[in-house]
Order: C-alpha cells, then structure tokens, then sequence
C-alpha cells in the first residue's frame, strides 16, 4: 500500500552536519510510536540546494519546507503536521522562486549516484585540523565505544554490520577481530593492530584519499578497533610513494595525541593505545599481508605461508589484525549509526552469514577511458553499468565501450557482456574478476586486451619478491608469451600454454600475489579470446596497439600537403612535398606517434600491419 | 597433544594435530619430493614441488606438505593428475632456469619430461635456500643471504664480498642439493691448522687415543662461537653428546706419583730474525712435523702457504738451543728430526734440502748411519748457524724467495740462499708451569726440567719419595729413551706397591702431643711434607715414612714438642762431653 | 592543548560546527581549495597562493580561505568549492589562478555565480 505521506529529509553533507540524521532517527521513532508508520515514510534524500538552512525537511505531496530542523522539533513535527495535519508555522520555509544559473549537485549524475559513508567529509573539513573533524562529530564514535559498549559489544556490532575487508580480501572484519582477540586472551599475548596503507595496484587511490581528505576517521576507526581487540599498539604502514597524505596522517596522529586521544587513558579511561607510522620502501609486494609483517619487523618484505594465520601469530609472532585503510573508516560510523543502518545498503543478506552479501558502501577509483575519472563512492550492489555510464559520464570522443578492469594485478577484465552485473565481492568473483582494493579502469575499443594482460604480467614480474618458483618463473614464462603475441611471433599452442600456466600458478604459488597474478591472462582470454587469436593466426591487432603488428599510413583523401607531420618525425620516415600527398616510408617508421599529434586533419590512421614481410 | 585421524592416497592414519603432511607421509613410507627441504630446518616452503592436493571439507586446495598443518577429516592426495601436473611444470620452470643441474634432471626425467618447454637455462643455484638457513638458523653465522628480487634474485654475501661472518664450517656447501658451492682452499686455513689444532670440531684426537671416541673442541665448536648449532646433538642415536659438560677436579689418595708432564715446543717468535710469525712458509718443526702427517690438514703433503710444493727447502738447527740468549742446553732431539725432515723432503717432494747445523748430534743405533745416506742423497749440510731469514731479494735468483743468510764456516764465506720454505728445527723446553708443579709436589727443578735424585743412580726418582719423573720432563731426549725411563719410574713405582710394607730410616722425628701447642710452624718449614696438622685434636703430626730425620722441624719448635730421634738432646750433650772428655780434666 | 575529557569534546564540537560552516562569526564566505595529490599536481598550489595575495590586496577580512582534501572529480582539477552564508555552496572546476580571482570579485564580492566554470551548486549525498 503507498505511503499517503513522504517526508524528505536532506542528507547532503551539509545538513547531515546539522544533525539531519538524527532528525530522521527521530522522525521515525516518533512515526512507529504514534502508529502512522504504515501511513508516513521517511526518505534521505540528496542535497535539496538549501544548504544554508539545513537542515531542511520536505513534506510531500503537502509541499512544506522546514528549516534549521533540529531534533527536538522533530517530535513535534510529527505530533502537530503528520498526526493532526497542522504544519508547523515558525519552521516553515519558502524556497527562493527564482532557479539557479547552474545545476544542482544532485542533478549531476557523478555526484548523485554517489552515497558518502567513508567520504562524507571529503572536501567539506581541512584534514589538518582536529577540530573540524571533531565539529562533524568525530571521535564521539570513541567515545561511546569507551564509556557505552564493552570489547564484546564492539565486535558484536562490527560482526552484526557484515562489514567484510575493503583491501581485497573481502573477509568479515567483525570475524577477524574476534579471532584476534581470542587468540590474545589465550595466549595471554599482546595484540597488534595494523592499517594497510600500501595501495600498491596501479591506478588505484582509493586510501591515498582517504588519508589526505580525512586522517581521523582511520585514527578514531582503529582506536575503537584497539579497544575491541585488546591491543595497546598499532601501526599504520604507508607506502613510500604518498608523501603527503603520510604528512597529513602524522600531523593527525600528532594532533590527538595532544588532545589525549591516543596514548595513555585515553579519555581519562584504563586504556593505552598509540599509533606509529612505519613506511614503506617501493615494494608491491608489502601489500600482501605477512610481508606486511615482515617489513614491519625489519626483516625483507617476502611473505610466508598463511597456513599460520596472522591473527594468531603474525607481528613478531603476536595476533595481530590487519585491515585496509576503507575498512577502518568504515568503522566509527558503524558504531555511531549502528549496524542496521549499514546493512541498510548493499547487497545480498548478511543478517545470518556475513558472506552471504556485500553490506555498506565501496569507495572506487574510476578512471581510463571515461568522461569523469575521479574518486567515488557506491552503495555495493549498484550495477556496472551506472558506474561507467551514468557516474563515469560513459567513453569519451565518441568511442565505444569494451572492458572494465577491476582489482588490478589481481583482478580481471570484465566485458559489455557484464555491465549489467551488480558490483559487490561475490558476482565479480564469479565473473572472473575480484573486487580488489577498488581499482576500476575503463577502457574503450582502441585498448588491446592482450597488452593489458601483458602490461600487468609485466608489472608482476618486477614486483614478484621471487622466493617461489611458480611465480617466479611462471611470470616470466606468461611474459614470454604474451611478448611473443604482441610482437607478432606468437605461437597457436600459446593460448593454451597461457592458460595452464595460469591455472599452476593458481594451485601453486606461497602468496596472493602469485595465486591472483594469472587473473588479468585468465580472464582476457575468457572474454577476448578472439583478439589473441587475431594476433597469433592473423598477426593483427584489432585495437591497433601493439605497434609490431600496425603501421601508420596516411590518408590521401585527408592530407593537403601541409607539412606538419614531417616536423614531427625523428627519423625522417614522411616523404612528401609541400602541398602534396605525403607519404611513410614503413622501413623508417618507428612508431612513435608523433605524426598522429601533429596532424590537425586527423589524416594519418594505424592499419593492420601488412603482410610483406 | 591431541590425536588426528586423515587419509592419504586412501590409507588411513593417525597423527598429532598440527603434524606437516609430509612428515606423516614419510612414516607410512609414501614418497614426496622435496628440494627446499631439509630435517634438520624449519619448512620453507619455496620450491613448491612438494604440492599435494587436499580435501578439507567440502573444498580441495593445493597446499605444500612441507609445512601444510594436518586436521582431522582431512583426505590427502600425493600422486593426482593434478598434482602430476604441477609438479611437471614447476620442474620445467626449474629447467628454464637451472637446466644442467643433476638432481633437477633426475625428478625431470621421474616425471616424464623430455623438452621443457621453457628451455633448459645454465644456473647452477636453485635458490633453495637452504644454505641461507642453515648459516643463519643453525650455524649462527649469518654470512650468507637472498639479494634482490623476482627473476634477478641470487644468493651471495653482503656486498658480494668474502663475508667476515663465514667461519668456513661448510656447513652450506653440505646441505647444497645441486653441489653448486665449493669450499676454497684457503691459504689462512693451512696456517691455522698447523699448530696442533684438530680439523673438525668433532674429532678423535689422535690415532691412537684411548677411548677411541671423538671429542669436541671448544675453540672451533660452532655452538660456543654463535650458541646455536649443536646438529651432532640432533642426530646423535644415543644421545651422547652433552655441550654443557665442564671440567671437574677429582680427588684421589695416592701413595706414588710418576710426574711424565712433557716439554714445551720453543716458541721462535722471540727470534725475529727468522721472521717466523712474518713469512707465512717459514714454520716450526712441529708444524712441519703435523704437515707430514698423513691425518694431518694436507693429507700428508708438503705445501707451501699459497698452495703448491716448494722447490727448496731450509732447515735450520739449533733454534732455541744451544743458544745464550734462550736455552743453553742441546734440545739433544733436534738434529735427528732435522734429518728426518730432510729425508722426506727429498723423497715427497724431490726438493734442493739445506741443513744449516753446528754440530750434527746422531748418538743413537742407526743415526749416524741414517746421515750419511742423506750424504748420499745430495742433502746439502752447511755448518754455519743460519743468522737470518728474509724475503729482501738482492738479486734476481732471490725475488719471492725466503733468504737465509749463513756463514759457512768450512768455507769460511757468509752465503744467501734462496729458498722456498724454512723449516726451524725448534729445541725442547720445560712445560711453563713446570716450577709451580715442582713447588706443590715438593721436588727441585732446576733450569726448569725436575730434579732426579742422582744423575747416574737415580735417574727416575726424586728426593722426595714416592714422587718419580720419566720422559723429557726430566731433561731433552728422545722417544726410545723416554721409553725406558718409563719403564724404570713405573717399575719403581711397583716396587713400592708390591712390597707391602717399606723399610724406614729409623731416625726420624716425633712431636709429643702434650706439649706440641698447634703453632704450625714446622708445617710448612718440611721440605719433604712430611708433617701434617690434625683438625680434632689440634696438633701436628709427623708422617714416619715420609721423614728422613733432617732435624729441621725439631730445631724450630718454640715449645721443643719435637724430638729427632737417636738425636735428643740429652744425647748430643752426651756425645759432646764424650768427644770433649779429655780436654775437660 | 589540554588532554581532552568527553565534556571538553563536546564543547569543541559544538564551538567548531559554528565556524565550520558560515552561521556564527564574522565571515561571511568561505572558500575550500581542494588539495589532494590529484589537485596540487594539476596546480592547485598556484590557485591558493593567487587567492590569498588577492585577499591581502583587497584586505578582506570576512572571507576564511582554507583546503581539505580531494573533492572526488579528478579529472577536473583544480577545484575549489565557494560558500556565501545563507546560500549552498557552489563546486568550481578546471581553476586556474586568473580564473579563482574572477570568482572572488564576481562570486564573492558581487554575489554572480560565475557560470563559466562553475559545476554545480549543493552538498554530495551521505548515506
């Protein structure tokens, strides 16, 4: 049965500041006590535009706008407009008639589509001042995790809230921390906490941002996550290559130390807790967790096997919980807003399992070829498809769509086929791709899928830590081949050699990075195989990438003889005179491109390679 | 600990929880290969051959049986196509890489591979790592380590440099599965090995050493160098090795003693001028003589320091001996050993031999016949003392060579002559705490060699009876006739055991308990130790056999509580007024 | 600074809500340049530096300038977000250190939301 009243109440950052969330909170309490909860419903909505007398609260289809709406006006709004039909007059606001010159965010398909939880902050605080974020009611999750909740409640609502690691793994982080602390108490051990911040897949951003627009979130997310587990230390280990947001996480921690939020009684209470910042030192492979530890210890980044788990003995053998920077944002809110409210978004049920669904949100890096490359933010389950078309803004110059990379080295290449896929931990696994960290490269019809297996299996064997031979050797064998294929040497048993090497590697290798690195090769062939066959059987490119199967020829329909070109190239491959065709000599020609750029006509094309020689 | 149930390859088994597959499947006889693997190291896990295909559950994983912690309910697969299939291609990854290696070929061959399909690469190291841990987790050493990462990975030392850390255990080359590491021969090792010290930490001391049981040495025993080690603990089968044993002091009541404590080697450093401790190939005659040995750390061959035989050779006689400056005696064993060296100098190596001597001591059956054939053997013997020893080349016969500078007093020149190696023939001398051992027991020493009774007649006793010398510790000689003094101090030795009862001088002295106060004063003046003091009673006592009636200890007592006896006083005072009787009236 | 008791962060979270946003204190607009990693290489540096010599020229002393991180869109950086009091905020994209000046005089000064290179007016939607 319809609802015969909405209540809109604004959840844009700016009257969320204003407490819009409790507002609603309230409203609906009141609604279910007054017995109208089958009649009135209450909706968050985007960001109405109002934003400087927020918090606002619409009532549909009366039409009424309240203003600076705070709690306690809520009970009566409920009581006088939505029982007795009497709006209330003193927070009645007229909007201005007149309508902007420029768009509203939310009618911005890049900003709607997004809902904030980890990124509500972004752009709206100076992340070196603990004030602001104190003024958006930060570390008052800490608080009540220290004076309301016991360690056993804390994990009870992070197991309840389905939250599953946002780093790649996808495991329950309220299970990790159970175990962890479990471990701890056993063993009569101290525990460690750790916060992942290597990001080491290439194009993914996801914590560098989380770090640089909002430090605290992480600090107060792993102070409570301290708490809950028992430990007195915790380590942030950052990469190298982020000198800023390490600048602005030191600062952070600097800042609540001297506030008292870490170190000793905290908040005046019992407990002890620092924070230290451990830096990295350009290793990929510190991403993966024992080498994480190892590092840590001072010891050379190579991880070992995880039939030991690291929860019972990782960091100088104590249980030690690690978890994404995204996982530990995630983790302040959860306990302010309870775990309800998270496994309100997402997808799939976590109410009995925790991996029987994706709750809450996941923050993205979308770039490649799309209109808006940038930082987002998404309910888990929203499909492919609004991601690249409707946020993304769609391929940009009028080219078509062809794959969408997730996870990174770790991940794989997804086709049109799967745009119609919801986005969460379980369907991309299926498909043959993985979540990842978050990393979402776009890539249009002049992408060859068969470099792009050939770009990561390139960088996998620079970043493999070598100790085991599948990964090893097996990158370097699928590198072999997969150079074979784009210089055009490429052999018909290629494919299948690619595959079983793949498939070694999955059942063989000591660590993640060595089980995954097959997913890019796996999956391009699953989806694109018949470009590698075009590249072995026909020696073409379809794409017209691989410069050793395409030349550059120009186009005499197009070239007016200007010159232009002949500038451009190193080695004197563009023969032709002034104000006549020109023409490229392909023994000359290396391929640079530099021809293409200057060429205002767009005259000069890539062809397939023929078939001289 | 608790007690698992599993299968594998469909046998079922029992285990303690936690138990490595591949330490479960090596009881029941079940074969999987390992190259990274090691009993006496943790698990590494690296080489991956040991896959093995497990169904836990509902799921099936590959995991390594190394160090993959068996659980109940688990059913273990050793030999899967799938696991046939992995283990194919990581051998062939292997092959690309290390193509020629042996033991590589051999599983290769196991598992049907005839052209890898990567191609067959040239290295020698299959970065196992299992020299790593070994020096770093069992030796202590910590000199060897992982460099670099991915496909350029090696394992080298720090710097790629001779590591400071390796203390030459080989224990790495040991372990190394392809034989791709080599202990070098290094120059320092001949020069250490040569003054008596053992080879191997673990070793029988000597041929002839009873018990015939090896001993460890401490200096040269990893465990007391790193505190860890201690494999020959690990795989001793009946636990006799315990590294926390120390010495201890036992005491024994004796009633004769044989003192047979030996000499010391004369130490030629106090002799610059023969750059012993300066030139490496310039040695003692024990070090030379442990050169020679067959067990020694040549096996028996000559060689020089740098490697290699020498074409010539030094001996000198007399070092030591025969000397103002150090011993005045003749070390008496010298020149024969000298010519033994010679001897086998010439047979060994064929070398140009040069005795530099003073006089040529061959006392003995057969010496100075045994010198006359080195005469024939084209030994050549310059009497001269030999003044110096240097690498100071003159000339162009000289460069690289030790020169020995002698005046050969038949010709009467002073000679160079180049050589390649210097032999000192070093002199015996006393053990360094010979005179403290003479003063605890009693007995004279003289230049550092104890005291006999008599020179001729008594050649293996001491004045103080019971207490006999044998062997050079009395004075320089040579085995035969350390032999026979042997013989004749164990002989006296019996004598004294068998009889049963021994005949005393009958003056010997006495203390009367009731006067004697307990001063102790004549304790320590008897030079035989004759006297002790009783505790309970609190007086002292004369040992009757140990007596010989000196008077000393009677002539000192304060409360003349000692009589010697036949030597009282009131007969002393009778025979002087006998001897004085006629003078008297 | 003090150790913090749970009263004293209540007090400082009330006290930075009102300067946070423009409803207490003298200012009267509030402009945010955006200063991620994405931001400051694509120049976002300059448009701050040239936004604050401005000010000083001008001397205005009712508009707080301040950063935060990364406003989400990287690929129309440098951003900056303009907030005058009573109205919602305004996201500016593609900034460069002429065009910040042109929206402090026409945006800030005149109250005209320069239309050229403003994106859109409004906060993001928090879940």
């Amino acid at each position: 049965m319809p609802y015969r009243t909405n209540v809109l109440v604004c959840a844009g950052t700016g009257c969320v500041s204003g407490n819009s969330f409790g507002v609603a909170q309230t409203l609906e309490n009141e609604i279910r006590k007054l017995g109208l909860d089958q009649e009135v419903q209450v909706i968050r909505t985007g960001c109405q535009g109002f934003c400087a007398e927020g918090p606002i609260v619409i009532v549909q289809p009366d039409g009424i706008f309240y203003c600076g709406v705070q709690q306690k006006d809520a009970v009566y709004i409920a009581q006088e407009h939505l029982l007795k039909g009497r709006p209330v007059r003193k927070l009645l606001y007229s909007p201005p008639a007149e309508k902007k010159p420029i768009p509203a965010l939310k009618d911005i398909p890049f900003f709607a589509k997004q809902r904030l939880v980890v990124l509500r902050n972004r752009g709206a605080i100076d992340p070196e001042r603990i004030d602001d974020y104190i003024a958006v009611d930060g570390y008052a999750a800490l608080v009540k995790a220290l004076t309301e909740m016991t360690p056993e409640q804390i994990l009870g609502e992070i197991k309840k809230s389905g939250l599953r690691g946002r780093g790649g793994g996808g495991f329950p982080t309220g299970i990790k921390w159970e175990t962890c602390r479990k471990a701890a108490v056993s063993r009569a051990v101290d525990p460690v906490v750790v916060c992942n911040a290597d990001e080491g897949d290439p194009g993914a951003f996801m914590d560098r941002s989380i770090i640089e627009s909002d430090p605290h979130s992480v600090v107060e997310g792993m102070i409570i996550g301290a708490r809950a587990i028992g430990a007195k230390e915790g380590f942030v280990y950052i990469r190298h290559e982020y000198p800023i947001a390490r600048e602005r996480l030191k600062k952070a921690l600097d800042q609540a130390r001297e506030y008292g939020l870490l170190g000793e009684n905290i908040f005046g209470t019992m407990m002890n807790f620092d924070i230290e910042i451990v830096q990295g030192a350009g290793a990929f492979v510190c991403g993966e967790s024992t080498a994480l530890m190892a590092s840590l210890e001072g010891k050379v980044g190579e991880p070992r096997a995880k039939y030991i788990h690291t929860v019972e003995y990782g960091y100088k053998n104590r249980p030690t919980n690690l978890n994404n920077v995204e996982t530990w944002a995630n983790v302040p809110l959860i306990i302010n807003r309870g775990a309800e409210w998270f496994t309100s978004m997402g997808s799939g049920d976590v109410s009995e399992n925790p991996w029987g669904g994706s709750s809450g949100t996941k923050v993205f890096s979308l770039v490649g070829k799309v209109k808006n490359t940038g930082l987002i933010e998404v309910p888990m389950g929203i499909p492919l498809r609004e991601i690249v078309f409707d946020i993304g803004g769609g391929i940009p110059e009028g080219r078509s769509f062809k794959a969408v990379q997730t996870g990174g080295p770790s991940g794989g290449c997804l086709p049109e086929s799967a745009l119609d896929m919801p986005v969460d931990f379980d369907s991309l696994t299926e498909a043959g791709s993985m979540m990842g960290s978050g990393g979402m490269i776009v890539m249009d019809d002049q992408t060859c899928m068969v470099d792009v297996a050939r770009y990561f299996i390139a960088f996998l064997t620079e970043e493999s830590c070598g100790k085991c031979v599948p990964c090893r050797e097996g990158l370097r064998s699928s590198l072999d081949a997969l150079n074979r294929i784009t210089q055009g040497t490429g052999k018909p048993d290629d494919i299948g050699l690619l595959r079983e090497i793949g498939e070694v590697m999955q059942d063989c290798c000591l660590c993640a990075l060595g089980t995954s690195a097959a997913n890019p090769v796996l999956s391009t062939i699953q989806y694109f195989k018949d470009e590698y066959e075009a590249h072995i059987n026909k020696g073409v490119c379809p794409a017209g990438v691989c410069t050793a199967l395409i030349e550059y020829q120009i186009d005499p329909e197009k070239c007016d003889g200007c010159h232009a070109c002949v500038h451009g190239c190193s080695t004197n491959a563009i023969i032709g005179n002034v104000k006549q065709v020109h023409f490229i000599d392909k023994e000359k020609c290396i391929k640079c491109g530099a021809c293409v750029e200057a060429c205002k006509r767009n005259g000069i094309l890539k062809v397939p390679r023929s078939h001289a020689a | 600990m608790k007690t698992i149930k599993l299968k594998i390859n469909g046998i079922e088994t029992e285990a303690e929880d936690r138990t490595p597959i591949l330490a479960i499947a090596e009881k029941l006889g079940i074969r999987i290969p390992t190259l990274c693997h090691h009993p006496i190291l943790e698990p590494y896990g690296v080489c991956r051959i040991c896959t093995v295909e497990v169904r836990v559950g509902r799921r099936i994983r590959m995991v390594t049986a190394c160090n993959y912690p068996a659980t109940n309910g688990i059913e273990v697969l050793t030999d899967s196509e799938r696991v046939r299939r992995d283990r194919r291609m990581i051998l062939e990854w292997f092959m690309s890489r290390c193509g020629h290696v042996p033991v590589i070929e051999k599983l290769a061959a196991e598992y049907g591979i005839t052209e890898p399909r990567f191609g067959r690469g040239d290295e020698e190291c299959i970065l196992c790592g299992l020299c790593v841990r070994v020096c770093s987790d069992v030796v202590g050493a910590h000199a060897l380590g992982f460099f670099n990462r991915g496909t350029t990975r090696v394992v080298s030392t720090a710097y790629d440099e001779t590591s400071p850390k390796c203390i030459s255990c080989g224990a790495c080359a040991y372990v190394c599965p392809t034989g791709c590491i080599k202990i070098e021969d290094d120059e320092m090792l001949i020069r250490k090995e040569l003054p008596l010290g053992p080879l191997t930490p673990v070793h029988i001391p000597f041929m002839q050493a009873i018990p015939h049981k090896p001993v460890i040495d401490r200096e040269s025993c990893i465990h007391f160098k790193t505190g860890d080690c201690k494999i020959c603990e690990k795989v001793c089968e009946v636990k006799a090795i315990d590294h926390t044993q120390t010495d201890h002091v036992d005491e024994f009541d004796v009633g004769a003693v044989i003192l047979a404590t030996g000499f010391k080697d004369f130490d030629p450093s106090c002799m610059p001028e023969y750059g012993y401790g300066k030139y490496k190939n310039v040695l003692t005659g024990i070090e030379f003589e442990r050169m020679n040995s067959a067990s020694g750390p040549t096996g028996g061959r000559i060689l020089m320091a740098g490697g290699g035989e020498p074409k010539s050779v030094a001996i000198v006689h007399c070092v030591g001996s025969r000397d103002e400056r150090h011993h005045k005696y003749c070390s008496r064993v010298c020149c024969m050993y000298a010519l033994k060296f010679a001897h086998l100098i010439k047979e060994k190596t064929g070398a140009e031999v040069y005795n530099f001597y003073i006089d040529m001591r061959c006392f003995g059956k057969g010496y100075e016949e045994f010198y006359h054939r080195l005469l024939e053997e084209e030994v050549r013997f310059v009497r001269g003392r030999a003044a110096s020893v240097s690498d100071f080349p003159l000339n162009h016969t000289e460069v690289g060579k030790l020169v020995v500078r002698v005046e050969d007093t038949l010709i009467g020149q002073v000679r160079r002559i180049p050589v390649d190696m210097v032999v000192l023939a070093t002199g015996l001398e006393p053990q360094a705490d010979a005179k403290d051992l003479a003063r605890t027991l009693h007995i004279s020493c003289g230049d550092g060699f104890f005291a006999e009774r008599h020179p001729k007649l008594a050649p293996v006793s001491t004045a103080t009876e019971g207490i006999f010398i044998a062997g050079v510790c009395q004075g320089p000689k040579d085995i035969p006739d350390t032999v026979a003094q042997a013989s004749a101090a164990a002989s006296q030795a019996q004598t004294l055991i068998c009889m049963g009862e021994i005949e005393i001088e009958a003056a010997t002295a006495f203390v009367n308990d009731e006067i004697c106060s307990g001063c102790r004063i004549c304790n320590t003046l008897c030079s035989l130790s004759a006297i002790r003091y009783d505790e309970e009673k609190k007086i002292s006592v004369i040992n009757d056999v140990l007596c010989k009636g000196c008077g000393t200890c009677a002539a000192a007592c304060p409360s003349a509580a000692i009589t010697a006896r036949h030597f009282t006083d009131q007969q002393i005072f009778s025979e002087i007024e006998g001897v004085l009787y006629d003078v008297r009236t | 600074m003090p150790r913090l008791s749970i009263e004293d962060l209540k007090k400082i979270r009330e006290e930075s809500k009102a300067t946070l946003t423009l409803r207490s204190g003298q200012a009267r607009a509030k402009i945010t340049v955006h200063m991620g990693t994405c931001g400051i290489s694509a120049g976002a540096r300059d448009v701050m530096g040239a936004l604050l010599k401005e000010i000083e020229k001008l001397g205005l002393t009712d508009v707080i300038v301040t950063t935060s991180g990364c406003a989400g869109l990287c690929s129309r950086e440098p951003m900056a977000t303009v907030e005058l009091r009573g109205e919602a905020p305004v996201k500016y994209v593609d900034l460069k250190p002429e065009r910040i000046l042109r929206v402090l005089r026409e945006h800030v000064l005149e109250g005209k939301v320069v239309v050229d290179f403003a994106l859109a007016s409004g906060c993001e939607t928090t879940a």
